[in-house]
């Protein structure tokens, strides 16, 4: 088979898994979109909101109809990095034993690992997972562990800020989307969620959707995916000129009220920030059937890729809800290509 | 400067007597210059002036002069000027007559004495009363004549020639305009106006184009567009553009094929342009022209 036909195929499949998470989690199809173009690119995934709304619904499906060995836990202001790598306990026979903790509990063919509430977590477990995220490696009891599979799955509410970490800008920029979930708009949806007992019973909702278990072939599909997608130099002037107007969006003409623009940011997007818009680009270009990324695809994700990589001067930052997808939309709308 | 002015045309119209030193020997150390003695009428102002010699150690009581303002009746002191020139004092008086004689009538400037002094000693000098004549503006009796009222006004002073000036202020009228209309362009004041010939710009430069500068043509058309939009247009955000814009929607066809044209031409490979498609730019550019000259 050649590689063009298995692309197709996988594609249908990759529609097809779409569409299954979008009927178990309904009114969420731009962020399931998201989702399965950073499954597909092999990114991982920070997703925030509101509480309720859900986010580890949302992720818990996909973990489902992914397949692959799924690990979660849940992010408290006492838990530790070792937590994460062993844990201890007396057996039946009351002799100390130590088994490997989530991390470490599947080893190398660990696929989904889902921290839930990622900013309850102290900055040390941050640190241990920075490695896992961008070396997919961790060392315990003297040897390093590889995961070569594994994508990670944060998710953290908006609402409270008390005992919570904000996530060093590093760790953010492991992720290679942020997503906001939101509630959804649509009336119709809304009393769907509340009066269909369908969606009352997240386990049993969550348990109806398929294992597809392509999982542990999504590294080779996304190598052959980012190999075949070709980029024009006309593409690469105008993602450049994203990137640039990400430090000096002054200098392309982005104006935002009462800001002023030379002081507004601290830092724009990085060089892996802007890797991860391009695989993102060209996993969005493949799915919409076509074999060349064009601009409204760098344009589709470039919110999702580049809203936690913006930082902005401590002056701004307490208005940053509302000046960054200003600034975006914005750099969006006055970078012109060709 | 108008002072000087009377003082130098009195002193010259001054009759041949003034030359003497008044009332004194040679070794006298006041002389007295009076203009002539004739001629004056109402109004009019004259000017003496006085010179006194000193020795070293002389000095002028200046409160001895007469003080400026009213003398008499008619008579005005209008300016009490003195200038020493080291030893050499020079009092000029400057007098202003308000009689109005009936006839010819002789009137004399009141003498005074000017007192010098040295140390606690003092001395006076006396200038003398000058008399002159001062003479009536008309007849006793107003006439009336044939010609009309004899009491008339002055004619009019002739106006000084503007013409040069007016041309002046129209030429630098037109050139501020001219320098505001162009700082309102670069200010971007008439984005209508430019708005109204986005498409008739860029047909202008499509014209000279053949297919082998696609790449420049379909940028062209971009630009007019996205200065349309007020902002780059992509073809995913069309519908928002028809809705500010509906009266492109007649073209919503040949734009959406100028869109997926301009994609695969930028951004996918092997696309070769022919002749025809530069043709149907410059008819898209076309039907946009009549759209935005509103004749269509």
């Amino acid at each position: 088979m050649s590689t063009d036909t298995q692309l197709i195929d996988w594609r249908d499949k990759a529609l097809q898994f779409e569409q299954q998470i979008n009927q178990t989690v309904i009114g969420l199809q731009p962020a399931v979109r998201n989702i399965v173009l950073a499954v597909f690119a092999r990114g991982h995934v920070l997703l925030e909101g509101n509480v309720g709304v859900g986010k580890t619904t949302l992720l818990r499906a996909v973990a489902q109809g992914l397949g692959g060995d799924y690990q979660r836990i849940e992010g408290t202001i006492d838990l530790m990095p070792a937590d994460l790598i062993y844990y201890t306990y007396l057996n039946s026979e009351g002799r100390p034993c130590v088994d490997p903790g989530p991390l470490l509990k599947h080893g190398d063919t660990l696929a989904t690992f889902f921290f839930n509430e990622i900013n309850r977590a102290r900055p040390q477990v941050h640190a241990l997972l920075l490695r896992a995220m961008a070396e997919r490696s961790i060392n315990a009891f003297n040897r390093d562990y590889y995961f070569p599979h594994i994508q990670v799955f944060a998710d953290r509410n908006r609402v409270e800020k008390e005992e919570t970490f904000e996530l060093p800008a590093a760790a953010k920029d492991r992720f290679m989307m942020e997503i906001n979930i939101d509630m959804p708009g649509s009336d119709t949806v809304l009393d769907e969620l509340m009066f269909n007992p369908r969606f009352h019973d997240t386990d049993q909702l969550i348990g109806g959707v398929t294992n597809s278990g392509i999982y542990y072939q999504l590294n080779e599909l996304a190598q052959t995916v980012q190999q075949r997608i070709q980029t024009s130099p006309k593409l690469h002037t105008y993602a450049l000129a994203l990137w640039k107007a990400t430090h000096q969006p002054q200098q392309y003409g982005v104006q935002l009220t009462d800001v002023e623009m030379p002081q507004l940011l601290m830092a724009g997007a990085s060089p892996r920030g802007m890797s991860y818009l391009i695989r993102a680009a060209k996993t969005r270009a493949w799915l919409e059937r076509r074999d060349h990324v064009l601009p409204e695809d760098l344009q589709a994700v470039f919110p999702v890729c580049m809203t936690h990589r913006l930082f902005l001067n401590p002056m701004y930052a307490y208005r940053k809800e509302q000046l960054l997808p200003e600034l975006i939309k914005g750099i969006l709308n006055q970078v012109a290509a060709p | 400067m108008r002072l000087a002015l009377i003082l130098v045309l009195s002193l010259l119209g001054c009759s041949g007597s003034i030359d003497e030193p008044v009332g004194a020997t040679g070794r006298s150390p006041l002389l007295v210059k009076t203009p002539r003695p004739f001629g004056y009428v109402i109004g009019d102002e004259i000017p003496q002036r006085i010179i006194i010699e000193t020795r070293s150690g002389i000095s002028l009581q200046t409160g001895s002069l007469p003080a400026k303002g009213q003398i008499s009746r008619w008579l005005n002191l209008n300016q009490v000027t003195v200038k020493q020139t080291g030893r050499r004092y020079q009092i000029d008086l400057l007098y202003q007559v308000f009689y109005a004689p009936l006839e010819v009538k002789p009137l004399t400037l009141p003498g005074f004495t000017v007192q010098l002094s040295q140390g606690e000693k003092s001395i006076s000098q006396n200038v003398p009363a000058w008399t002159f004549t001062l003479s009536p503006l008309r007849e006793l009796v107003v006439r009336q004549t044939e010609q009309g009222e004899y009491m008339r006004p002055d004619s009019p002073p002739s106006l000084l020639a503007n013409t040069q000036a007016l041309y002046g202020l129209v030429a630098s009228l037109t050139v501020a305009a001219l320098i505001a209309a162009y700082l309102g362009y670069l200010y971007g004041c008439f984005p209508n106006m430019l708005r109204r010939t986005l498409f008739k710009r860029a047909l202008r430069k499509l014209a000279g184009l053949s297919k082998a500068d696609m790449e420049q043509a379909l940028t062209i058309v971009h630009h007019a567009l996205n200065s349309l939009n007020g902002q780059p247009l992509f073809s995913n955000q069309l519908s928002e553009f028809y809705r500010r814009n509906p009266q492109y929607l007649q073209v919503s066809s040949q734009l959406d094929c100028f869109f997926n044209y301009s994609n695969r031409y930028f951004f996918s490979d092997g696309m070769i342009a022919v002749a025809q498609d530069l043709q149907q730019l410059r008819d898209l550019c076309e039907q946009c022209r009549k759209i935005e000259r509103g004749s269509q």
